[in-house]
């Protein structure tokens, strides 16, 4: 392992998974290695037997973890802002004439971003659509819709708050009027159980690195709908190379050039971890690690928790008297304990809860134990005692 | 931001010397003692006490003027007393050419 966790603060506390998971389970580290020890299974282009066809079992394992198929709906991409960039773009390209689009304040600038540079170029207009309490409901989505509405785009989970959005009324509004549904799945998937047949969505984006358990560089996203999406990046797909247009067929028709091998292995030994280890008993130790660590802040002085009924694993909070990136600094460098501190590249989330100024964010995984948040909780009180004690001049 | 590796650790005796120039804040009950110094349009410092690693962060706005400034603060520390009268000084140059650089150009405005 890195060397540099084990200084002389103690073991390192990683808290920051919410942005990427840490560590990994060595099932995945494995498949990685075994992926990268034999030639790669390409289909469709000249390959050896006995190599393994990484992407065909990974959206096959995908279509049984998010109970929706066909298989071959499951688009590979860099990670999640990589997905709702392809789909955003591709929705926009596909519709031709400039409409109506929703998004909500609870938004990652991976949606806010594409939405906005497109609404600059006047291919859109945009509504954000406020939260209440934690939540975005289908009331304000319903008052936000204006007669030319064709999109919406919204997370399943806040990265910054922890709530789960209630989709599937949303969902289920939407698909009856026509309008396309993009679900940023970033910080849901591999959390809790999803299961898209029941919740019709236009698209659910996931991305591999977080919850899934897989390395960076690996996400997707389910297409229900992929006649509702252009093209918009072409290449080749071992597939009717004499043609020039870019074929048509799933999953070809958003994928192009070789794949990246080694992160479809992980991805796809990452969900076969969840299965082995049940999904309930993932869900059930974040759960008790978020409640413990919760109670544990609660009993500090100083402490402002934004969020004390998380639905996932992520606690986000300020220290009275310091500043959420010194506090992080003193944390990670005092302490060895790992969160991730400011706006978590979701800017409108924090003008709502602490004025723009951002937080500390802790997030679990399935791997952290309890007397890691102990520990990690008992830092926050030396720091939260000590920031009225300071010497200051000029 | 750039971080250092300094020959020795850094002392209590250098955020005394520190509070000549700007806001110094201290959280010395922490495992180890933590400090930042803060001096608007110049440098932000942090670190702690005892380490040798130390964090600047320069006004992107002025940083080639200000480029030089953490180096100034630790050559003048070893100077002493005489040290503090005499980077004040130099210091006065540096806001002076801020100044200038803040102050919107005669004629430009439209």
């Amino acid at each position: 392992m890195n060397p540099e966790p084990q200084d002389a603060q103690g073991p390192l506390i990683y808290l920051n998974n919410a942005a990427t998971t840490w560590p990994k389970p060595s099932e995945v580290l494995e498949e990685v290695a075994q992926c990268l020890r034999q030639p790669l299974h390409e289909p469709g282009r000249t390959t050896g037997n006995g190599s393994m066809d990484y992407p065909t079992a990974a959206r096959e394992a995908l279509g049984a973890f998010f109970h929706a198929d066909p298989p071959e709906h499951y688009v590979f991409t860099q990670n999640a802002t990589d997905s709702l960039n392809l789909l955003i773009h591709g929705f926009v390209k596909k519709t031709g004439t400039p409409f109506h689009t929703i998004t909500t304040e609870l938004e990652h600038n991976s949606v806010l971003r594409p939405l906005t540079a497109l609404e600059q170029d006047g291919a859109i207009r945009l509504s954000v659509v406020p939260f209440a309490g934690t939540r975005v409901n289908l009331t304000a989505i319903k008052k936000a819709i204006c007669r030319d509405t064709r999109l919406v785009v919204m997370t399943h989970g806040s990265n910054v708050l922890g709530s789960v959005q209630d989709i599937k009324p949303i969902a289920e509004y939407l698909h009856a009027n026509d309008i396309f549904f993009i679900v940023d799945g970033a910080q849901t998937a591999g959390h809790i159980p999803i299961d898209l047949s029941d919740i019709p969505v236009g698209a659910f984006v996931f991305t591999g690195h977080k919850a899934l358990f897989g390395i960076p560089g690996i996400g997707g996203f389910f297409i229900a709908e992929p006649d509702a999406i252009a093209i918009t990046r072409q290449g080749g797909t071992g597939t009717d190379s004499r043609t020039l247009a870019h074929p048509f067929e799933m999953p070809m028709r958003f994928e192009a050039g070789t794949h990246n091998y080694p992160g479809i292995a992980s991805l796809y030994a990452g969900i076969q971890f969840i299965a082995s280890t049940g999904q309930e008993a993932i869900e059930k130790k974040n759960r008790d690690l978020t409640r413990y660590f919760i109670r544990e802040l609660k009993n500090i002085r100083g402490i402002t928790i934004y969020n004390e009924n998380p639905d996932l694993p992520v606690v986000s909070f300020n220290i009275d008297g310091i500043e959420n990136h010194e506090a992080g600094f003193i944390l990670a460098r005092a302490y060895n304990v790992t969160t991730r501190t400011g706006l978590h590249c979701a800017p409108l989330v924090h003008e709502c809860i602490d004025g723009g100024k951002g937080c500390i964010r802790a997030s679990f995984s399935y791997f952290n134990t309890r007397d890691e948040c102990s520990a990690a909780a008992k830092a926050i009180c030396e720091v939260a005692e000590s920031a009225d004690t300071q010497v200051s001049s000029d | 931001m750039k971080e250092y590796v300094l020959d020795e650790p850094l002392t209590e005796g250098f955020l005394k010397f520190l509070e000549n120039f700007g806001t110094v804040r201290f959280l010395e009950q922490l495992r180890k003692p933590y400090f930042s110094f803060e001096k608007e349009q110049f440098i932000s410092i942090r670190g702690f006490i005892g380490d040798s690693n130390v964090e600047v962060r320069y006004k992107k706005e002025f940083q080639d003027l200000v480029a030089d400034y953490f180096h100034l603060l630790l050559y003048y520390y070893d100077q002493g007393d005489s040290g503090i009268s005499t980077l004040q000084g130099q210091e006065e140059s540096i806001r002076e050419k801020i100044q200038i650089r803040s102050s919107p150009i005669p004629g430009n405005s439209t």
